[in-house]
């Protein structure tokens, strides 16, 4: 039984959880879906009652009933590097190769249909009040008066895109940032507007979750750390990530969180206050490791690798993913 | 007419700097020149921020 592992080249993160699996012997394909079609085929047939598919990347044929799992890592657009792309060639692609792969019993890491949803900042906010996890108040609003309102109440605010995703003509970057008192809120007609208020951190944690198993990660706000820099991505800060534990309380609301998105994999940012309290921010479905592997030596690409390696579900159950219980949260 | 939010952008960084490794279909793992796979060799790693959380942002929202 196969891993299929859908991401671009380029992708060394992705190649650390490569080497491991190829250290047990667990068969491994790797494509990127900008490469279907060409560098990537496909072939199924819907004969007499039953599937039968086949992909074929760098040499390598797998069998679609041959999936154990799928890691959905970094791929690109289906169908971006032919020679003649095209939206509609692209949503042919996708369509083929996704519903294709949705027809096997495989195990996702994350579902399509998951990561898609999980992706929502403000169903994040939504879940991880429901499930227990301390959410900073936060305003997302085309309202200026709205705006202006919610910073009467709460004067020291951020602001950071909805999305999460930074404009590319031109590429700009999008750091959350802080908003000075008195300032002018009349653009936030012009695009929905994401406040939250100021968590004084004393440490950024990053808690990466592959199925059960955690790796929490800290990293100290520096003395005399620039108190304008809030967005760990982008600040100067040379403080380490260090290991550290995950309070119990985090992490039961944590466990309820992945059941109830039904995510196999997501890399949670919190903000560590003086009294010792994880605020949620977000949580990245698809989230970077590698950065925090290197660092803490967390054996974090080694519990990718074990749950991809897992044995397949049986044919008999198709809904044997990793979370399947329905919860209810707080 | 430009959204809030955008007010506080800034140029992104340039992420398009040349690695000193390349991908081996054949391996399907990236190697540097020497035969070593990039992804054991963490100073490499650490320089070009390949694995940092702002790496792929161009194309990917999750950090």
């Amino acid at each position: 039984m196969t891993v299929l592992i859908l991401t671009c080249e380029q992708d060394v993160t992705a190649d650390m959880v490569v080497a491991r699996l190829d250290g047990t012997g667990v068969p491994v394909v790797r494509l990127d879906p900008a490469d279907l079609p060409g560098g990537v085929a496909l072939s199924g047939e819907f004969v007499h009652g039953s599937f039968r598919g086949h992909l074929s990347a760098g040499g390598r044929l797998v069998t679609m009933s041959g999936l154990r799992s799928v890691w959905v890592r970094r791929p690109g657009v289906p169908a971006t590097r032919v020679a003649e792309p095209s939206a509609w060639l692209t949503e042919e692609s996708a369509q083929a190769l996704y519903g294709m792969l949705r027809s096997t019993g495989a195990r996702w890491m994350n579902h399509p249909d998951a990561a898609r949803q999980a992706r929502h900042k403000p169903w994040q906010l939504h879940l991880a009040q429901r499930c227990g996890l301390p959410v900073p108040a936060t305003l997302i609003t085309t309202f200026p008066q709205a705006a202006r309102d919610f910073a009467e109440r709460f004067p020291d605010l951020v602001v950071k895109p909805v999305s999460g995703a930074h404009p590319q003509e031109p590429p700009r970057a999008v750091p959350t940032s802080r908003v000075a008192p008195e300032t002018d809120f009349s653009a936030v007609a012009f695009g929905p507007t994401l406040l939250q208020r100021r968590v004084a951190k004393r440490a950024d944690i990053r808690l990466t979750c592959v199925g059960d198993r955690f790796f929490a990660a800290r990293k100290a706000v520096g003395q005399g750390a620039d108190p304008e820099e809030v967005d760990v991505r982008f600040a100067t800060s040379t403080e380490p990530w260090q290991p550290v534990e995950t309070p119990p309380r985090v992490a039961a609301s944590v466990h309820d969180y992945l059941r109830e998105a039904q995510l196999a994999y997501g890399a949670f940012d919190f903000a560590e206050d003086a009294d010792g309290i994880w605020w949620f921010l977000e949580c990245n479905q698809a989230g970077q490791f590698g950065f925090v592997e290197i660092e803490t030596e967390q054996p974090i690409a080694r519990a990718v690798a074990d749950w991809l390696a897992a044995p397949a579900p049986d044919p008999a159950s198709p809904d044997d993913q990793v979370f399947v219980e329905s919860v209810t949260c707080e | 007419m430009r959204p809030f939010a955008l007010n506080y952008a800034r140029p992104a960084q340039q992420l398009e700097v040349s690695v000193p490794y390349a991908y081996d279909s054949r391996l399907q793992l990236n190697v540097l020149p020497d035969g070593r796979l990039a992804a054991h060799d963490y100073a490499v790693l650490r320089e070009l921020g390949a694995t940092t959380s702002t790496a792929g942002s161009k194309t990917h929202f999750d950090d």
